[in-house]
């Protein structure tokens, strides 16, 4: 056993060249294989990485699924995504703990088995989602959890489990230049290669496209910048992180649309003159991971990918696939890259950017999925690409999920309102909308006038409908402690900030707020979004205070004392006492 | 590039390639921070120098001067913010300063001080992580860490050693020595080193070195580590018609009436104060209520049973101003260290396990205020209008707010009466 387990840890050494910048590679890989990474297998890596224990210990507990102690060998995690939870996944979960007589966290006695809580896994129209051993099933119900438990009970090998749970489908709903778009093999490259570096940033510019992982920075600039950089090596990053609980349009793409992201990759390269590429994909994602792997292999053969591509001399790009290990911070483009670099992923002080000083220091673009997707298509059929009848350039895929009858991926030009998307989508009754996930806009019934664009409403896909069923209180509550849970802890705001705010949350939700707290929120909130190290601490607290603005009966309804007096909740502070006094005058 | 940049009106010249700290220090203007230091790369984690530069707030350590820029730093926006970050770091850690070694030689206390940080205002984490004495000569209480990875820049750049790393993430972060037992002792770091005398807080600190020095002899016990002057909060008005006496209460809830001795420690100067104010309910004349038109009231320790919520809210419904005295009263103090222990624990040890007792049993009279779960600052149960810290605070405070108020000015505490311990 011992013997097996240490060649697990020679095998992933050898596979990545004892290269210490691939150590969160082999630390998920041993996770996957163990259900824990050892002290011997620490000790292995630390000796032959010339890593001080302490950084690798500092990795396993930076990533959410990498851990010290043992994991039950079928490793199960619900999504504690707020579309999961309107969809039962608290229940499915209490459900199998029931069944298999375990606790939430807690690995079974015997350690066949640990049932836990994750950040959104990207199934969230297709919710609950659940991984097992790494691996997503989606439409978790009643059947299925009891299914599940029996299996595990009697140790079935997840090979022998239904297949068609692992089968993840992609709702494309509403099909745009993108998703219509189908790649002749090449074209796009070919046609980069024609026009010229000048040639693709000009197409690029003219046709306005902007970044689509939330930022909007307009791609053409970010490309040329890294290309006008007087450093010689270059990168070209895909942010395949989509960590922002309600997204899951980067799942479709990777899966149904991978060659066209290569083949933007691959344009991006040629244009900067990068000859390495990454796409950084989210753990949770591990289930396309293969697939991918194959459409790389195939671009490679196909001499897409690869040395002299179709034919041209000196024009070298290859693309690895990495995987992340549970961090949603890891998907702002400074800490994916610290990430990259087999680190913590903790995002770096900016300027400079990593567009000049990315990974290993060097420049470095990196985007997101879908920004390559559309540039692939923007050099395939040129400018026009993006054009549509508005009077605002450009398309965005929304992930639409929550309360509609159509939930799933939309393609829609930038500029149309909100109450289009509800109606498309088939919502009724419609109370409000997150837009942009929980860092996001929280948009009313009111505001339903309110348009998807970068001036107005922007977001990287997230989108999701609330009924008028939906407590707004829950919601908030639910955003506030996603992001006190992924807070990297580096800077102070973020760090004490997203844990107090967790705290007044949940003391406003259990009844016991009152006007104070308010205002102490409103305060630590100005903080917060002033002095926050990144994006992450800037808008964490923003979810509570704009669901306390715009809902404000959601709050009041709960708060056992509206006037500006301290709540303190004698009863539950004497409660024990009160316990022990009856339990005494009762024994004598 | 060189030139200059304008920090609060003041114009000050930097060199090429210069942060705005950097620039702002080598012309003495002092920008409050903690985890920056001039020998290291800057980390940029603590934010407490958080300026708004050209109308943008951002750290200024990490910021490159540019010729023509504008800072405000010393503001009361910015001050207050500071203060706000100072009292999240004493709540995530366990910084309670009447016990700890390195009270007076700390810099977030100083810092706190000097920020008018007079109370903590958020509840407090309690965390424990575990302690490393395994060093001869060093100790590391984990709990005090700020995360200012000054330690881990020190033993990297200094020492050459590279001993620190932080480990976990969001409130599971923690300092990790970078040895295969995890221990200090294994570490090679010797007492000079300079990771062994950077860090700005109790977290890494000398054995048999602690309270070596007498209160007034420490560091920071008369130099503030800056000269900014901050305003405290505003008190409410007393509508005081010219010569009323004013009328003060005092009581202690569950506190040790240290702070009541601190203030009888105004000696011969109670005379002079009874020419402006009389006492009401207080231990001092043995008056057991308020009555209802006090001016100030006056509350030593923390709440720990249903008597003092009753006491609290009948001296907040009686004084105008309500004034929370010492440690105690602030953050809960002393009596606050059994919060972790279970009630019935705390009562089987006082009526049941405790030498010398007669009738062992826990008491069941309805007439017996019960305890309260955990030891609370008054704070958290009524409105605070002024917090005078110390453990105690020293007479000169009493004296100096009492006066103030006496004289309508709002109370000032400066930096030698502000003190934790
Ligand atoms: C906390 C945080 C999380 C982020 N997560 C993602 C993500 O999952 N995917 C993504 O593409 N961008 C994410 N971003 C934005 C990236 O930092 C970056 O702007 C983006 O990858 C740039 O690509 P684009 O120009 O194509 O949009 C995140 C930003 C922050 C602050
Ligand atoms: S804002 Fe939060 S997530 Fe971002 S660097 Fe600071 S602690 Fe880390
Ligand atoms: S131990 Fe001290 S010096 Fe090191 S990071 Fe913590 S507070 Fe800073």
């Amino acid at each position: 056993m011992v013997a097996v387990a240490d060649s697990l840890v020679h095998d992933q050494l050898a596979k990545y060249r004892r290269d210490p910048a691939f150590v969160l590679q082999m630390l998920r890989h041993l996770q996957l294989e163990q259900n824990i990474i050892t002290s011997g297998d620490i000790h292995v890596l630390s000796e032959s990485l010339n890593l001080p224990r302490a950084k690798i210990n500092g990795l396993i507990d930076f990533y959410s699924f990498l851990h010290r102690r043992p994991r039950g060998r079928y490793d199960v995690y619900f999504s504690d995504s707020i579309t999961d939870h309107m969809l039962g996944s608290r229940e499915q979960a209490n459900l199998l703990c029931e069944l298999l007589g375990v606790e939430l966290g807690q690995p079974s006695a015997n350690g066949a088995v640990t049932v836990s809580l994750t950040s959104c896994t990207g199934l969230c129209e297709r919710g609950p989602g659940v991984l097992v051993n790494g691996t997503a099933i989606d439409r978790m119900d009643d059947a299925r959890t009891r299914e599940m438990a029996s299996l595990i009970e009697a140790n079935t090998p997840l090979e022998d489990w239904p297949l068609e749970w692992f089968v993840i489908n992609d709702a494309l709903r509403k099909k745009g230049p993108l998703l219509r778009y189908e790649p002749t093999r090449g074209k796009a490259l070919e046609r980069a290669i024609a026009i010229g570096p000048e040639g693709v940033l000009k197409d690029l510019e003219t046709s306005g496209l902007r970044g689509c992982g939330g930022a909007g920075f307009p791609t053409w600039r970010k490309w040329q910048i890294c290309r006008s950089s007087n450093r010689r090596q270059r990168y070209v990053v895909c942010n395949a992180d989509e960590g922002e609980p309600g997204t899951f349009k980067d799942r479709a793409l990777l899966h149904g649309y991978a060659d066209t992201l290569l083949e933007g990759m691959t344009a991006c390269a040629i244009t900067v003159g990068a000859s390495k590429g990454f796409i950084y994909l989210r753990h949770e994602y591990e289930f396309l991971r293969e697939r991918l792997q194959h459409r790389i292999q195939r671009h490679r053969d196909t001499n897409l990918l690869g040395r002299n591509i179709l034919g041209h001399h000196g024009i070298n790009f290859d693309v690895e696939i990495f995987m992340g290990a549970g961090s949603y911070v890891c998907g702002e483009e400074s800490a994916l890259i610290e990430s990259l670099e087999g680190k913590r992923g903790i995002p770096r002080v900016r300027p400079p950017f990593p567009v000049t000083h990315g990974y290993k220091g060097k420049p470095t673009v990196v985007n997101n999925v879908e920004t390559f997707c559309y540039a692939a298509g923007i050099l395939e059929h040129g400018p026009d690409f993006l054009a549509h009848a508005g009077d605002q350039p450009g398309w965005k895929l929304l992930s639409i999920c929550g309360d509609c009858k159509s939930p799933g991926i939309y393609e829609i030009p930038l500029g149309t309102p909100i109450r289009d998307v509800l109606e498309a989508c088939g919502a009724h009754g419609t109370q409000a909308v997150q837009v942009g996930g929980p860092g996001g806009t929280l948009v009313s019934s009111a505001e339903f006038d309110r348009h998807i664009s970068y001036a107005d409403l922007n977001t990287a896909g997230s989108f999701i409908i609330f009924d008028e069923s939906r407590d707004m209180l829950d919601v908030a509550v639910n955003f506030t402690h996603f992001f006190a849970h992924e807070s990297c802890g580096f800077c102070t705001p973020c760090r004490v900030g997203t844990k107090l705010m967790v705290q007044m949350a949940d003391k406003v939700a259990d009844g016991h707020g009152a006007r104070l707290d308010i205002e102490q929120m409103q305060r630590l909130n100005k903080l917060m979004t002033q002095a926050s190290h990144c994006g992450l601490g800037q808008r964490a607290a923003v979810p509570i205070l704009t669901t306390y603005e715009k809902f404000t009966d959601s709050f009041e309804r709960r708060m056992e004392d509206v006037e500006y007096k301290p709540a303190f909740d004698v009863e539950a502070a004497i409660e024990r006492s009160r316990q022990i006094v009856s339990e005494e005058a009762l024994s004598r | 590039m060189t030139g200059r940049i304008r920090i609060d009106g003041q114009s000050i010249p930097f060199a090429d390639g210069q942060t705005v700290m950097q620039a702002a220090s080598g012309a003495g203007v002092f920008i409050p921070h903690l985890c920056y230091h001039p020998d290291y790369a800057a980390n940029g984690s603590c934010k407490l120098c958080t300026c708004k530069i050209d109308g943008k707030q951002v750290s200024s350590c990490t910021t490159r001067a540019v010729d023509g820029q504008v800072i405000e730093s010393n503001t009361e926006e910015l001050n207050s913010e500071r203060r706000a970050l100072s009292q999240m770091l004493f709540v995530e850690g366990s910084h309670h300063c009447p016990s700890c070694e390195h009270s007076g030689n700390c810099v977030l206390q100083s810092m706190a001080y000097k920020l008018g940080m007079t109370a903590l205002m958020f509840p407090d984490f309690t965390a424990g992580r575990e302690t490393d004495a395994s060093h001869p000569d060093l100790l590391i209480n984990r709990d005090r860490c700020i995360y200012c990875h000054l330690c881990v820049r020190a033993s990297r750049d200094s020492d050459g050693k590279d001993i620190f790393s932080i480990t976990g993430r969001s409130e599971n972060k923690s300092l990790a020595i970078n040895t295969d037992s995890g221990l200090l002792k294994d570490s090679g770091i010797t007492v000079d080193d300079a990771a062994a005398n950077v860090c700005p807080v109790g977290c890494i600190i000398k054995k048999r070195d602690g309270f070596s020095k007498p209160i007034g002899q420490r560091i920071y016990d008369n130099r503030p580590v800056h000269y900014n002057k901050i305003k405290q909060p505003s008190l409410p008005d007393l509508d005081r018609e010219p010569g009323r006496k004013l009328r003060v209460a005092t009581c202690s809830l569950a506190g040790c009436f240290g702070c009541h001795m601190s203030f009888l420690d105004i000696d011969e100067r109670i005379v002079e104060l009874t020419e402006h104010v009389e006492f009401d309910r207080s231990p001092i004349n043995d008056i057991k209520t308020c009555s209802t038109q006090c001016d100030i009231g006056l509350i030593e320790g923390g709440v720990c049973n249903t008597e003092n919520i009753e006491t609290l809210r009948e001296f907040r419904d009686n004084c105008r101003i309500l004034i929370a005295v010492g440690a105690c009263a602030i953050s809960g103090g002393v009596p606050a260290l059994r919060n972790n222990v279970d009630v019935r624990e705390l009562l089987e040890e006082s009526y049941v396990n405790a030498v010398g007792i007669d009738n062992p049993q826990i008491p069941t009279d309805a007439e017996l205020p019960h305890i309260l779960e955990e030891v609370s600052p008054i704070h958290e149960v009524v409105k605070v209008d002024f917090f005078l810290p110390g453990c105690p605070p020293p007479a000169d405070a009493f004296w100096q707010i009492l006066t103030d108020i006496v004289e309508g000015r709002q109370p000032d505490l400066p930096y030698d009466l502000m003190q934790f311990d």
